[in-house]
């Protein structure tokens, strides 16, 4: 299975998990002008993750990761691209 | 601002400094023993009210309507636990906050204060966290991470102290009734009622430093940077209302589906009048010292 594109699920590639999914969309929902966002796009430096929405998302992602994520336990650079969100919490 | 211009215009200002003297005689006045001030009984009574049931975020709202009477106590015993969770996350940004300012150069002027404020957080923290620990077994984890804000060059230390002052107006209309609601707990009663005492102190100087704060952006700031700021105060009322509706807590009630659980809350028009009351002291505040233009939208909804 191709190690190099967490996110893009090219024929025969690891699927983009449902959870994962819905996390995408709501990322892309928050910042509609940067399109369907790049794995490696800086979703913070961007601000299509800010102080504010971070919240939301967080909810989100336990939701359908099914585990209770405590910020002691990350930092945001584990929030920084779509890659490493995959990789952080779809794993 | 320049470290000269803070100064400046806090050292230029007779009626802050009073003030600021004030507040010191009366919480060295007031100064009390945290430690020993407080019966700790084994137990809290489980099938009480924690929390004033008509300050829950639920309260009114159907999941409210379908929730029997013993479920709503369980969920008032969490959704506690809860705010004081918050009160003891919200203190460490603001011990960080005030540490990394006290005895610096824009803040000569309040830095004797700013003593009795970390002291008093302190112990805030200490008590929170007891309770927490105590009754609940743990306390709930941050939910907040610092990222961008409305990226303002120069409003910093504004911003600092308006979250701060939001924070602590919003725990005060909590503590304020439920010190004097008797149908919850003495312990529960006191704890309210003694952070309620300190909190007036912080509250009066918060509002003065905001508002001066404020008044020196307004002389550097164009209208859309001002109105950024206004929207971004606005969008972090709204998220420290959002953050009473902890999925966690639901969870801990008992009650299945707790994300879906939050999100019917949040969007029912009732919770929408629950924020609009609980914010209305720091909305009035915000709209009298011109730091608003207008008050909170109709639709306190996110
Ligand atoms: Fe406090
Ligand atoms: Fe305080």
């Amino acid at each position: 299975m191709p190690a190099s594109d967490p996110v893009a699920a090219p024929d025969g590639a690891e699927p983009v998990p449902d959870g994962l999914e819905f996390v995408l969309r709501h990322l892309r929902s928050r910042k509609p002008e940067y399109g369907d966002l790049d794995p490696d796009f800086d979703l913070i430096e961007n601000r299509v993750l800010d102080s504010l929405g971070f919240v939301e998302f967080l909810y989100l992602l336990e939701e359908h990761t099914g585990q209770e994520i405590s910020i002691d336990a990350v930092s945001r650079e584990d929030f920084r691209t779509i890659r490493r969100i995959r990789e952080r919490f779809f794993r | 601002m320049t470290t000269t211009e803070v100064a400046e215009r806090l050292r230029g200002d007779r009626r802050f400094q009073d003030v600021l003297g004030r507040l010191v005689e009366m919480s060295e006045r007031d100064y009390y023993n945290p430690y020993r001030l407080f019966d700790w009984p084994d137990s809290l009574p489980d099938d009480a009210y924690w929390m004033t049931p008509e300050l829950m975020a639920e309260h009114g709202t159907d999941v409210w309507d379908e929730l029997p009477e013993p479920r709503r106590r369980a969920l008032s015993k969490w959704q506690s636990i809860n705010f004081y969770s918050l009160n003891v996350h919200g203190i460490r940004e603001l011990l960080h906050e005030i540490v990394a300012r006290i005895h610096t150069a824009d803040f000569d002027v309040p830095s004797e204060y700013f003593h009795h404020i970390i002291g008093e957080e302190n112990e805030h923290m200490w008590f929170f966290a007891a309770f927490c620990r105590r009754y609940g077994g743990k306390i709930y984890p941050p939910r907040s991470l610092r990222l961008a804000g409305p990226g303002i060059a120069g409003a910093d230390h504004f911003l600092v102290f308006a979250r701060l002052l939001v924070f602590e107006e919003l725990v005060d209309v909590f503590n304020q009734r439920m010190a004097g609601d008797d149908r919850l707990h003495p312990t529960i009663r006191k704890v309210n009622e003694v952070h309620h005492q300190d909190e007036s102190r912080h509250i009066a100087f918060g509002r003065q430093i905001v508002a001066m704060l404020h008044a020196d952006l307004r002389e550097r700031l164009g209208d859309g940077e001002l109105a950024a700021l206004e929207d971004y105060l606005k969008g972090y009322m709204r998220g420290s209302v959002a953050s009473l509706c902890e999925p966690g807590a639901y969870r801990d009630a008992g009650i299945p589906e707790p994300y879906a659980v939050r999100r019917r809350v949040l969007a029912s028009p009732a919770h929408a009048g629950y924020a609009r009351r609980v914010l209305r002291r720091t909305e009035s505040f915000m709209v009298n010292a011109g730091i608003f233009r207008t008050g909170l939208p109709e639709s306190a909804k996110e």
